[in-house]
Order: C-alpha cells, then sequence, then structure tokens
C-alpha cells in the first residue's frame, strides 16, 4: 500500500532534494506534502496526518524538537505517524535526545539514497 | 602549523563529501592557488560554538554558484533561477559542510553548536573573527570550471 510523506525543511532547496533523494531510493509515495518550520508542519498534519515526516532539526520559528513534542501530544491523528529526522547535527546525545522525544529514526546530511531506503523501508509495510 | 594542514585537509574532505553524495559535482583542489575570485560572488556564513569557536565561509563567484543551485535542484539551465534560490542553494551547501566538517572533528571537538547559514552578495568579500582566530582557505574548482573559496576561522571556545 503506498503511504504519504511530508518534508518539514526551511530551505525550499533541501526540500527539493530530499524529494529527489526519496525517489532515487525507489521508495514510493502516493502524497507528498512541504511545510518551512515546525509550526506549519502542525498546522497541516492536523487537517491531513502523514505517514512518514521527514523533519529538519534546526529552524526557524518552531524546530523540529519541539514539532517532534507537539506532534506526539496534541496532534491525535499522528499517533502512527513515524517521524524520521535529517539533519548535519550529528552528536549523539542529540540524537539520543530526540528519539526519546518520540522521533523514530535519524538520517545526518550529507546523506545518500541507500541510507534513506535503510531508515524508510522498515516503515513502508 | 600542524593543525592548520589538518584543519584544511578536513574542509576539503567534507566538501568534497557533500559534492560528492548531494550535488553531483567533483570538486577539486584549485589548480591555480594564486587565482583570485572575480567580480560578483555570494558568501555563506555559518557560526559555530564550543571548546572550539568561529566561522566556516564559502565564497562563489555568481556562475559558480548558480551552477551549483543548479545541479542541487535538478534543473536543465539556471535560466529561471532566482537569487533567492541561488542563496538558498549555498546557505545549504555550508551548511552540510559544517555538518560534516563537525562529524570528523567531533572526537577532538564535543558537542559543537551551529548557527542557521545566512548568504550575502557583494565583491571582494571576506570575514573575520577579532582576537587570536586562526584562518585556513582551500580554493577549489568546482568541475573544473568554477572557482569557489572555504575559508575556517576558528579560535579556542571561551
Amino acid at each position: 500500500m503506498a503511504k504519504s510523506l511530508m518534508i518539514v525543511d526551511d530551505s525550499a532547496t533541501m526540500r527539493k532534494i530530499v524529494m529527489r533523494t526519496v525517489r532515487m531510493s525507489g521508495l514510493d509515495f502516493d502524497r507528498t506534502e512541504e511545510a518551512s518550520n515546525g509550526a506549519e508542519a502542525i498546522e497541516k498534519l492536523k487537517q491531513s496526518p502523514v505517514d512518514i515526516v521527514l523533519c529538519d532539526v534546526n529552524m526557524p520559528e518552531m524546530n523540529g524538537i519541539d514539532m517532534v513534542k507537539k506532534v506526539r501530544a496534541e496532534v491525535a491523528g499522528c499517533a502512527n505517524t513515524k517521524i524520521i529526522m535529517v539533519s548535519t547535527e550529528s552528536s549523539q546525545d542529540l540524537i539520543d535526545s530526540i528519539l526519546r522525544e518520540g522521533a523514530n529514526g535519524y538520517i545526518t546530511k550529507p546523506f545518500t539514497p541507500e541510507r534513506f531506503q535503510e531508515k524508510l523501508a522498515p516503515f513502508m509495510n | 602549523m600542524i593543525q592548520q594542514v589538518c584543519f584544511a585537509d578536513t574542509l576539503l574532505h567534507a566538501a568534497q563529501e557533500v559534492f560528492e553524495t548531494m550535488i553531483f559535482m567533483d570538486l577539486q583542489p584549485c589548480s591555480e592557488p594564486d587565482r583570485r575570485l572575480d567580480g560578483e560572488v555570494l558568501m555563506a556564513t555559518i557560526t559555530f560554538t564550543s571548546s572550539l569557536e568561529g566561522c566556516l565561509a564559502i565564497c562563489a563567484e555568481k556562475a559558480c554558484a548558480e551552477a551549483i543551485a543548479v545541479n542541487m535542484l535538478g534543473l536543465e539551465t539556471g535560466d529561471n533561477l532566482s537569487h533567492g534560490e541561488v542563496c538558498d542553494a549555498i546557505g545549504e551547501v555550508a551548511n552540510m559542510v559544517m555538518g560534516s566538517v563537525k562529524s570528523r572533528l567531533t572526537d577532538t571537538y564535543q558537542d559543537i553548536q551551529v548557527s542557521i547559514p545566512s548568504v550575502v552578495k557583494g565583491r571582494e568579500l571576506s570575514n573575520s573573527l577579532k582576537d587570536q582566530a586562526q584562518r585556513v582557505s582551500v580554493k577549489v574548482n568546482v568541475e573544473d570550471a568554477h572557482l569557489m573559496e572555504l575559508s575556517l576561522l576558528y579560535r579556542e571556545g571561551r
């Protein structure tokens, strides 16, 4: 069954790169959404939940960590949504704390299609 | 001196990783190290703090920045590129190179905090950091056609 995807990043260029890399990884999504920060993502998720969110960490207005907390606490329709963080931040302490807040995975930039395949494939069934 | 050589290598290898995996462009040390950036340039900077603090900068001639943006966005040509798209692309390059530098330094400098990148346009741009800052710079050729300069200003954190 095809899945839905949201890409959250303040850089429009990076959103396009993430989308291109998802396509190159061979993963199939029947609906894709974009948001430029955590607050915009939450508004969109309340209206229309998705299966998988790929989310940057450092963003203006609402960063990725706060977004994960709010989605888990306030967006009932996203109880089963998988949130994968995509960031240049690579410290293990930060990754551990984000996973504790409710994220389901972490991909560091720069990334490859193979990395997306490895991290997202378990959530595609 | 040894430390500066290491930082220069770190900077070059980080940029090569980003250009190979994310931008699909070849990046090699400049074959003419005395050549200077000419005309209008874009400079992306990103600051960092921890036990090491400073600023990473990427300076690219306008044509180079546009070529990078075209590749990053998967476009055929740069005919319809906006200035904002080019700035966004160069800022993201700085962000990713900083991320790669950070992961390469993590054994020596833990917990480096990184800012959001900013991009300015101008001529003969350079960045500086007062008080005991060291500077390494690496000039590179992108696709054997364009000139770009990477620099790292750094000092012990306070």
